[in-house]
């Protein structure tokens, strides 16, 4: 019994630690796989005259408008080179009782990796949750919950 | 040229995006040189192209994550026509790309305004 139970115990811990990563600019970012709805080729974007430089614009998807916001633009990440298949990733965003979906412009979808919780150092406790090792990259590790939150 | 108060909202371009407002709201519209101008709310709306006018819009309310970052242009709402997003605007609070530019406020053409 104890056994199983630690067996489900180590498998939601092991979901709840596995990530999208992708590359934004300069850096790659872990997004947390179980707020990734979908991604897609980037979806063509209407600009918001007078909006922040954060927000690209709106998108149409699944029939509803979408806001779709610059990841590179985001995290403060330098430009990268011209992006071979940029991609927008749907996600959730906000806390559990007031999620609502947003586009994430970003370079490429790399892979899906797990970034154990006790790796990741040195976050500021918003949108940046902090910085993890995956293979030989330091990659920043995202809280998509305090995206929809922050002021 | 005159817009009849009927249900729906009028969709008009302007500075690339699509832009609704109430049909309700309308007052009047005019070609004016490459543009319109509509009467709307007790403000003068300026437009590149005018859509057309649709029965059914699904109006939802913005995002907070949108707001966050277009807070101080803050739209009725968002919703989709055909593929294309439109954004609903109040024309009582009209968002900065919806005025009349310094040109085209005394009714002056573009070209002349330019002159």
């Amino acid at each position: 019994m104890n056994e199983s139970l630690q067996a489900v115990d180590s498998r939601t811990r092991r979901e709840e630690g596995t990530h999208l990563l992708v590359r934004a600019g300069e850096y790659s970012c872990a997004l947390p796989l179980t707020l990734v709805r979908r991604v897609v080729r980037a979806l063509t974007v209407h600009p918001l005259p007078g909006a922040a430089g954060e927000l690209e614009g709106l998108a149409e998807f699944g029939g509803e408008p979408l806001p779709v916001l610059n990841l590179a633009r985001l995290v403060s990440s330098p430009p990268g080179a011209n992006p071979s298949y940029p991609v927008t990733v749907v996600v959730w965003v906000g806390p559990p009782e007031a999620r609502e979906m947003v586009g994430l412009s970003a370079d490429a979808a790399l892979e899906v990796v797990h970034v154990p919780a006790g790796s990741i150092v040195a976050g500021d406790g918003g949108f940046v949750q902090g910085e993890a090792p995956v293979g030989t990259e330091v990659i920043r590790v995202l809280n998509l919950e305090a995206l929809g939150s922050e002021h | 040229m005159s817009v009849p108060h009927a249900r729906g909202f009028l969709l008009l371009r302007r500075a690339g995006s699509v832009w609704g407002i109430a049909n309700g709201d309308v007052d009047g519209l005019a070609a004016r040189g490459a543009g319109y101008r509509i009467s709307a709310g007790g403000e003068m709306v300026a437009a590149d192209e005018i859509l057309g006018v649709v029965e059914n819009l699904n109006v939802r309310p913005p995002a907070p994550a949108l707001l966050r970052f277009w807070g101080a242009e803050a739209p009725v709402g968002l919703a989709v026509h055909g593929l294309l997003p439109v954004v609903v605007v109040d024309p009582r609070r009209l968002p900065a790309a919806l005025r009349l530019q310094d040109g085209e406020r005394l009714g002056e053409e573009p070209d002349e305004a330019r002159r």
